[in-house]
C-alpha cells in the first residue's frame, strides 16, 4: 500500500546542512499497523510529513497505492490527503470555531463523502455523543484527541498517519485513546502508521521500526 | 460534472469553516465591517456632495446665459427698453434678458429669467429648443409657457401667478425661464437686466454700455474645484484611516486563523481553494460594507449638503441643489473604491495564505525576528517616502502652480505615509531603550516588554491615530492661521464704517451731502472697470483684467495691507496716487509671474496705458487676478463709472452708523444693500468663512473618532489573548488593579509617543497646506502660524482617545472572575 524508497531529506541550518532522513526504505501493507519509533530529532515526523505529501523528499520516492506521491502536483497531493489519508496530530489541531460535530465531519465534508450513520457511530464510539454542540475548548485533552481521531476516520481513509497521538495525554487517557484507535482501525480496515517514542504505545501494533539519525536502525516484530 | 460538484462542495465546506471564525468572534467581523463602513461612508458622502455640486455646475454652464456675452450699463443699473431698441435699430444683434428672484407660495426662491426667443442668439440651447414653430407660439402667446428645474416643479405647480410649467432637467436648480413679458410681470419690473449677444459678434456700443465676455467669467466648476479638492482630500484621509481598521482586522483574523488554515491544508484543501475561499469571504464582507457605507454616505451627504450649498453660494455665487442628484457612476464608483480598498488591505492576507507553510503547524512563532525584519522594511520604505516628500516640498515650496496641485497632494500623501511607516520602528526603538534603563523596576520593564509584544497588533491603529492627530493639528493650524490672517485682512480692507452705493445720477450729490456731515471724516470713493491686457508690443494677450479704483487717503495708506513693494510702502502709495503705479493682487502676481518693478500694459478707451507694478497686495478668497489704481486715475483713463463710497466716521462718531443710514435713506432713498454697515459686511464674511471650514473640521473630528474606534476595536479583539498574557502576571502576585493600571499606562504612553511624532508631522502638514496646496489651488499664500494650545490639545486628544479606547477592555478585565484568570493561567 505504502512504499518509501531511499527517502532523503536535508534542511539547511546556520551550522550547515542537517540530514534528517538518509536513504530510508519502508513498506506498509493494507490493513497493517506500524509504529515508527525514535528519539527526538531522529526524523520520525519528517518521514510522516513526506508520507502524507505535506513535504517532498530531496531524493527517493513515496508511492501510495501504486502512485508516486512525490511526483504529484500540490493540488493532487491535497486531493490524496483529502480522499485517502487520515491525519492525527499531537497538538490535535481542531478548528476552534467549529463545534464538535462540525469538526468531526470536516474532512469527510471536504472529501465530499460525509456519512451520517458512520459519523453517529463514531461519535458514540468516541464517547462524544451528546457533546455535538460544544466547542473544542470546552472539551478535556482526552476528548479533544478522540475528536481528532474521529475527524481522521470520518472520511474513511485508506491509511491513518498519526504523529504522537497520545503525547499530550496522561497515561490513563492515553491507554483509552489507543485502545479506541486500534478498535476503530480494525472496524474501518485502514492501515496505520504511528509515530511514537513510547515502547508501551508501540507494543500492541503489528510491527515496529526504529529511526536513528535519519536511518532505519532496527525492525521490530 | 462530478468534479465540478466536488470542487464546489470543497469550496463550500472551506468557506463555511473559514467563516465559522467570525461566528465565534463576531467582534472581529464587526470591527472589519465598521472600518469598511466608516471608510466607505465618509468617502461616499464626500463624493455624493461633489457629484451633486458638479451636476449643478454642469447645468449652470449649459445655460444659454452662461454661454453668451452680456451688454450692461457701466453703472450696473438696469437697461431701459429704449436702450435695447436703439441698439437693434443700429443693426446690432442683441437680445434682451430680464433676471430676478421671486418667492413662490411655499416660500421657495426662484431665479426667474425672461428671454425673447425671437432674438435670442441661435447658438444657445434654449434658442434651438424653441425653433419649433408650435413651441414658439405656445411660448410667446398667452397663457405662455415656463421651463423650470425639476427640483422646484412640484412646489411651483400650485402658484397661480406662473404660466403652465414644463420640466427641464438641464436647467440649474431653482431656475425658471419664461417669455420676457411674463418675467417682467412676475418680477414687477419694466426694465431689462442686460442684453446678450453671441460671442464673436462685433458691437459698436455707446460709452455708457460695456460688453462682458462670457469667456472672461470663470465657470463655477473652475471656481469651486479647489473647494471640492479639499473635500476629496479629507474624504480620502477618512478612507485611508478606515482601511487601516480593515487592515488591522484582517491581519488579526488571519493571525488567529493561521492554525485553521494550516489544518485545512493538512486535511487536503489545495492552496488555491483556500485563497479563493478567502477572496470570496472578502468579497462578501466588502459588498456588505460597501452597501452599508454608501447608504450611510448618502445620508451623511444629505445632512451636509444644505450647508455646503449655502457655503458655495456665499463663496462663489453658485447655485447648488440642496438635495442629492447622483449619477449611476457614483454608485459604481463607491462600490469600486470600497472593494478596491478592501482588496488592497486584504492583499497581504491572501498573499500570506497562498504562501502558507503547512509544516509550521504547531511551531512557535518567531515573532521577534519577524517583527524586527518588518520594522526594518517599514523604516526603509518610510525613509524613501519622506525623501520623496522632502524633494517635492523643496521643488513646490519655491513656486507652486495650479498644474502641480496633484504633485502637492502627492507630497502630502508621501509625508503622511512615510511618517506613519516610521511610527512603529520609532516606538519599538523607544520601548527597547526605556526597557534597558528600567531593569531595576521589573513591573515597568515587563510593561514595556509586553507593549513591544503588542506592537504588531497595535501598530496599525497607532498609525491611524498618528494620521488623524496630525491631520487635526495640520488642518487646525491652517484654519486657525487663515482665520487670524483673514480677520486681520478684513479689518484692514474694510476701513470705512459704512459703504454706500448710490446710482450714477445720485453720486455727486451723495458725496456733497456726506462731505457736509460733521460725523464724516473721509469719503473713500471706489470705481471699477475692465481693460484688455496687452503685451509690450501692444498686442492683445487675451482676457481683460478687472481694475478697481480706490482713494489713497491717509487712512487707506496706513491700513491697506501690502505683501511686496518695489521701493517701499511710501513710494508705492505715492506712485499709485500720482497715477503712474498700479497694485496687483497676489493671484495675478502668482498666475502671471509678475512682481513689483514689472510693467503692466493695458488698453484704455483713449489708447494703450503703461503702468509700473509698484506693489502686490493680499486678496484672500478671490479666485481672479485683479489690480488696483487710484479711483480718480481710473475714472480719467478708463472712463470707470462711479462705484461705492466708503464712509469713515470720526472716532467719536462710529456709533452713529444707524443714524447716518437712516438719514441717507430719508434723503436719497438709499437703504438695504445701498447703505451697509461695515460690521454687517464683516459678520457675513466671517460667517461664510466659518461655514466653509465647518465641513473640513467635521470630517477632521470624524477621522479622529475613526482612529479612536480603530484602537478600541483592536483592543477588544485581542482582549482574550491579552488576558492569557496577563494571567501569569496575576498568578505571580500582581493585583488586578495594578494590571489595569499597567494596561492603561501602556496604551496612554504609546498614544503619547504617537502624539509626539504627530506634532512635527502636523506642523509639516500645515506648512504643506499653506505654502504649497493653498498657493497651487487658490493662488495666494498664508503665513504659517503655530498655536501652542493646539499642540497641547493634540497631546491631550491622543491621551483621551487612548484612555477612552482602553476603558471598555480594562473594565472587562476588572470584571473577569479569578476562576477564569486561573483557567487562562493554566492554558497559558
Amino acid at each position: 500500500m505504502l512504499q518509501l524508497t531511499n527517502l532523503t531529506k536535508t534542511y539547511p541550518t546556520p551550522q550547515g546542512p542537517l540530514h534528517v532522513l538518509d536513504g530510508v526504505d519502508l513498506r506498509l501493507a493494507a490493513g497493517e499497523s506500524l509504529a515508527l519509533m525514535g528519539e527526538s530529532g531522529s526524523g520520525k515526523s519528517t518521514l510522516l510529513h513526506l508520507a502524507a505529501g505535506l513535504d517532498t523528499p530531496d531524493r527517493g520516492d513515496v508511492v501510495f497505492e501504486g502512485q508516486s506521491v512525490s511526483a504529484l502536483s500540490e493540488p493532487r497531493r491535497a486531493a490524496l490527503r483529502r480522499q485517502r489519508l487520515g491525519l492525527v496530530f499531537q497538538q490535535f489541531h481542531l478548528v476552534p470555531s467549529l463545534s464538535v460535530a462540525d469538526n468531526l465531519t470536516l474532512q469527510a465534508r471536504l472529501a465530499g463523502r460525509a456519512d451520517t450513520r458512520w459519523t453517529q457511530h463514531l461519535l458514540a464510539r468516541l464517547g462524544l455523543a451528546g457533546l455535538n454542540d460544544r466547542y473544542p475548548e470546552q472539551l478535556s485533552g482526552g476528548q479533544q484527541q478522540r475528536l481528532a481521531i474521529g475527524r481522521a476516520l470520518a472520511a474513511k481513509p485508506r491509511l491513518l498517519l498519526a504523529d504522537e497521538p497520545t503525547g499530550n495525554l496522561d497515561e490513563a487517557a492515553a491507554d483509552q485513546v489507543l485502545e479506541l484507535l486500534r478498535e476503530l482501525i480494525e472496524e474501518s480496515g485502514c492501515a496505520l502508521l504511528m509515530v511514537t517514542h513510547s515502547a508501551r504505545v508501540a507494543a500492541p501494533l503489528d510491527r515496529c521500526v526504529h529511526l536513528q539519525r535519519g536511518r532505519l536502525a532496527e525492525a521490530g516484530p | 460534472m462530478t468534479t465540478n460538484a466536488t470542487h464546489a462542495g470543497l469550496l463550500h465546506t472551506t468557506w463555511g469553516t473559514l467563516s465559522s471564525h467570525y461566528r465565534r468572534h463576531p467582534g472581529q467581523l464587526a470591527m472589519l465591517l465598521l472600518g469598511l463602513w466608516v471608510a466607505s461612508a465618509l468617502w461616499s458622502g464626500v463624493q455624493a456632495i461633489n457629484a451633486s455640486a458638479r451636476d449643478s455646475y454642469a447645468r449652470a454652464e449649459s445655460l444659454f446665459s452662461a454661454q453668451l456675452d452680456s451688454v450692461v450699463r457701466r453703472d450696473n443699473q438696469p437697461l431701459s427698453l429704449d436702450a435695447y431698441l436703439t441698439l437693434r435699430r443700429a443693426g446690432m444683434p442683441v437680445s434682451p434678458l430680464v433676471e430676478g428672484e421671486m418667492t413662490i407660495d411655499d416660500g421657495t426662491h426662484l431665479r426667474v429669467i425672461g428671454i425673447d426667443p425671437l432674438t435670442l442668439p441661435g447658438e444657445s440651447s434654449l434658442a434651438r429648443q424653441q425653433s419649433d414653430a408650435a413651441a414658439l407660439r405656445d411660448w410667446i402667446l398667452p397663457p405662455h409657457r415656463a421651463r423650470i428645474a425639476p427640483e422646484q416643479v412640484e412646489a411651483a405647480r400650485d402658484d397661480s401667478r406662473l404660466p403652465p410649467l414644463e420640466t427641464d432637467p438641464s436647467l440649474p436648480p431653482g431656475t425658471l425661464i419664461t417669455d420676457i413679458g411674463v418675467a417682467q410681470q412676475l418680477l414687477g419690473v419694466d426694465t431689462l437686466s442686460r442684453l446678450v449677444v453671441a460671442p464673436g459678434q462685433s458691437l459698436d456700443l455707446p460709452p455708457s454700455l460695456v460688453r462682458q465676455s462670457a469667456a472672461a467669467l470663470a465657470s463655477p466648476g473652475q471656481l469651486t474645484d479647489s473647494f471640492h479638492l479639499n473635500l476629496t482630500a479629507m474624504g480620502l484621509l477618512a478612507l485611508i484611516v478606515g482601511l487601516f481598521i480593515v487592515h488591522a482586522a484582517l491581519g488579526l483574523a488571519l493571525e488567529q486563523r493561521l492554525g485553521m488554515l494550516r489544518t485545512l491544508r493538512a486535511l487536503g484543501v489545495p492552496g488555491r481553494t483556500l485563497v479563493i475561499a478567502l477572496a470570496l469571504e472578502l468579497l462578501a464582507i466588502g459588498l456588505l460594507g460597501a452597501v452599508l457605507g454608501i447608504v450611510s454616505g448618502v445620508g451623511l451627504a444629505r445632512l451636509l449638503l444644505p450647508d455646503v450649498a449655502a457655503s458655495l453660494d456665499a463663496l462663489y455665487d453658485t447655485d447648488v441643489a440642496s438635495h442629492l442628484a447622483l449619477p449611476w457612476y457614483y454608485w459604481l464608483g463607491g462600490l469600486a473604491v470600497t472593494l478596491g480598498g478592501l482588496f488592497s488591505a486584504g492583499l497581504g492576507m491572501l498573499w500570506r495564505a497562498a504562501r502558507l507553510d503547512i509544516l509550521a503547524l504547531g511551531k512557535a512563532q518567531a515573532w521577534r525576528a519577524r517583527l524586527h525584519r518588518q520594522l526594518r522594511l517599514q523604516a526603509l520604505a518610510g525613509a524613501v517616502l519622506l525623501a520623496v516628500a522632502a524633494w517635492l516640498g523643496w521643488r513646490l515650496g519655491n513656486r507652486p502652480n495650479p498644474q502641480e496641485l496633484a504633485l502637492g497632494f502627492a507630497m502630502v500623501a508621501a509625508l503622511l505615509l512615510g511618517a506613519s511607516l516610521w511610527l512603529p520602528p520609532l516606538l519599538a526603538g523607544g520601548l527597547g531603550q526605556l526597557s534597558r534603563q528600567l531593569r531595576s523596576r521589573p513591573r515597568l520593564q515587563w510593561a514595556l516588554a509586553d507593549l513591544q509584544l503588542q506592537l504588531p497588533r497595535l501598530q496599525l491603529p497607532m498609525m491611524a491615530l498618528l494620521l488623524a492627530l496630525s491631520a487635526n493639528l495640520g488642518v487646525g493650524s491652517m484654519v486657525g492661521g487663515f482665520r487670524l490672517t483673514f480677520l486681520d485682512w478684513l479689518d484692514q480692507r474694510l476701513l470705512a464704517d459704512m459703504y454706500v452705493r448710490p446710482t450714477e445720477a445720485q453720486h455727486a450729490d451723495v458725496i456733497a451731502w456726506l462731505e457736509n456731515r460733521d460725523e464724516v471724516r473721509v469719503i473713500l470713493e471706489a470705481r471699477h472697470a475692465e481693460a484688455p491686457r496687452l503685451d509690450a508690443e501692444g498686442q492683445a494677450t487675451g482676457q481683460p483684467l478687472a481694475l478697481f479704483g480706490i482713494t489713497p487717503a491717509a487712512v487707506m495708506q496706513r491700513n491697506w495691507p501690502l505683501l511686496e513693494t518695489a521701493t517701499g510702502r511710501m513710494a508705492a502709495w505715492q506712485a499709485l496716487s500720482a497715477g503712474n503705479g498700479i497694485f496687483i493682487n497676489e493671484q495675478l502676481a502668482h498666475r502671471d509671474g509678475l512682481a513689483p518693478g514689472d510693467t503692466l500694459y493695458l488698453r484704455g478707451p483713449q489708447g494703450p496705458v503703461t503702468l509700473a507694478i509698484v506693489a502686490v497686495y493680499p486678496d484672500y478668497g478671490n479666485p481672479s487676478g485683479e489690480a488696483v489704481l487710484s479711483a480718480s486715475y481710473l475714472a480719467e483713463r478708463f472712463t470707470a463709472s462711479p462705484g461705492s463710497l466708503g464712509v469713515v466716521l470720526r472716532p467719536d462718531a462710529t456709533r452713529d452708523v444707524a443714524d447716518l443710514q437712516a438719514a441717507l435713506g430719508e434723503r436719497f432713498g438709499l437703504s438695504g444693500d445701498a447703505a451697509v454697515d461695515q460690521r454687517a459686511v464683516k459678520r457675513t464674511a466671517t460667517e461664510v468663512f466659518e461655514r466653509t471650514f465647518a465641513i473640513t473640521q467635521a470630517l477632521n473630528v470624524l477621522t479622529l473618532a475613526v482612529a479612536g474606534l480603530a484602537l478600541l476595536t483592536t483592543l477588544l479583539a485581542q482582549a482574550g489573548a491579552r488576558r492569557a498574557q496577563l494571567a501569569p502576571l496575576w498568578a505571580l502576585g500582581v493585583s488586578r488593579q495594578q494590571l489595569i493600571g499597567l494596561q492603561f499606562g501602556q496604551l496612554v504612553s504609546a498614544a503619547t509617543g504617537t502624539a509626539l511624532l504627530a506634532i512635527p508631522l502636523g506642523l509639516g502638514l500645515a506648512w504643506a497646506l499653506v505654502a504649497v496646496i493653498n498657493v497651487a489651488a487658490f493662488g495666494w499664500r498664508l503665513p504659517l502660524h503655530i498655536f501652542p494650545d493646539q499642540i497641547a490639545m493634540t497631546l491631550l486628544l491622543a491621551m483621551l482617545v487612548a484612555a477612552l479606547a482602553a476603558l471598555l477592555p480594562t473594565w472587562r478585565l476588572w470584571r473577569v472572575p479569578p476562576r477564569q484568570l486561573l483557567q487562562e493561567f493554566s492554558a497559558a
